[in-house]
């Protein structure tokens, strides 16, 4: 049985057609289901783990991003397999799942290729797409084997499944891409340099791959982790393998 | 952090080419490490892909694979890699097993083992060089081509 989460910026009226070919779609393929829909305050373990009790095998997460991002930092250990249609803007994760952006997601959700993913741990929640420590003094020790320290603040970036863009500054036009990869977490540290009276200026990017990390800093420093923002003191990161069971495109980058 | 810059925006990534071969191998072999400028990395530093370095490390460095030091870089530890290109300055010991490349902007203090060397002219070195192969080949010249006498020290025997 599936069971189909939607977030809640898919009731703006210029996705409301879409949503209902697609919903055609699913119901020509056999796989509709039932609808719920996310709220802010909505904890989303609680809603699937009763779905589960009541039969769900597939949970599809229809939205963006944020929704995924969402969605599964609460639910990774969850019994299920789940899905996802992207629908909308800022869909970076679906390109990585070798899912398409809109109608034909359904047919890649029919087919049912699976693959388990891999999700970062953060002191005591998963994370799936993107961690980020905002520009703070910080010292970081990968795999207690050495440690990275930078002479200013330094910001620091874990992607899981999300891709890592970047520029070299603000005149720079090119869109530097870095693409994670599955195995292991990729950590990005970026450097701030005084410049000038006021402004800082980031530095070339460093690129760490590794499976557990340590981020402490002298003051409390703010850690979104997909889409989440906490202040922390002390950050453990951790790669928890084949957590999450997915339902991926042929075109995925992994 | 009231005048710090904004990050930049994420945009839609342009299409990148399809990866025929999705075993966990072959997505080991693109890992790359970057030590940036301004980063300073102390301890062992290990890695089973390639690394370029363009800050400082101190410890000890490890890779299977390259090792590249560009310039403005240093290394104060005991390397050991593949192979490795050096542009920047290394203060250690140095065990490379195939191929190592020093550009005119490098400097290297430290005893050097390493199969092929290459060296550009401006390069500097203060070290002790060990090639294999040359150990066992040393004692055949020696008895073969070389015999030493009293008048002259060294003469050449056909």
């Amino acid at each position: 049985m599936y069971v189909y989460i939607y977030d809640n910026f898919l009731r703006q009226k210029n996705f409301l057609s879409l949503i209902h070919s697609m919903e055609v779609v699913l119901t020509d393929y056999g796989i509709a289901g039932k609808i719920l829909r996310l709220q802010n305050y909505t904890d989303s373990k609680a809603v699937i783990d009763d779905e589960i009790k009541r039969g769900a095998k597939t949970i599809v997460i229809v939205g963006n991003d944020s929704t995924f991002g969402q969605i599964l930092s609460r639910s990774a250990n969850c019994n299920c397999t789940f899905g996802f249609l992207p629908v909308g803007p800022n869909n970076t994760i679906a390109e990585v799942l070798g899912i398409p952006v809109g109608m034909e997601a359904c047919t890649v959700l029919s087919r049912r290729r699976k693959e388990f993913l891999d999700v970062g741990w953060m002191n005591n929640r998963y994370f799936v797409s993107q961690l980020r420590v905002m520009p703070s003094k910080l010292e970081v020790v990968y795999d207690e084997r050495f440690k990275v320290t930078a002479t200013e603040k330094m910001e620091v970036i874990v992607c899981n499944l999300q891709p890592f863009f970047w520029k070299k500054d603000k005149k720079d036009k090119e869109q530097r891409v870095v693409h994670p990869q599955d195995g292991k977490l990729e950590a990005f540290i970026r450097p701030l340099t005084k410049s000038g009276w006021w402004g800082y200026k980031y530095e070339e990017p460093s690129i760490f791959p590794f499976e557990e990390m340590i981020i402490t800093g002298k003051e409390p420093f703010a850690v979104e982790a997909d889409g989440k923002m906490s202040k922390e003191i002390k950050v453990k990161i951790k790669l928890a393998h084949s957590k999450v069971e997915m339902i991926v495109g042929r075109d995925r980058k992994f | 952090m009231i005048f710090q810059r904004n990050a930049p925006k994420i945009v839609e990534e342009s299409n990148e080419p399809e990866v025929s071969e999705r075993t966990h191998q072959h997505v080991q072999d693109e890992v790359e490490t970057v030590v940036g400028p301004s980063v300073n990395v102390e301890g062992d530093f290990a890695s089973e892909g390639n690394i370029v370095v363009k800050g400082t490390v101190s410890g000890s460095v490890f890779t299977s694979k390259h090792l590249t030091v560009e310039m403005g870089a240093k290394i104060i530890a005991n390397v050991r890699a593949g192979s490795a290109t050096i542009a920047g300055e290394v203060k250690g010991n140095m065990k490379v097993k195939e191929s190592l490349e020093l550009v005119s902007t490098s400097r290297v203090v430290g005893d050097i083992d390493v199969k092929n060397l290459k060296v550009e002219s401006g390069a500097l070195l203060y070290g002790k060089i060990t090639m294999p192969g040359i150990e066992s080949g040393e004692k055949s010249i020696k008895t073969k081509l070389f015999k030493k006498t009293e008048e002259t020290g060294v003469q050449f025997v056909s």
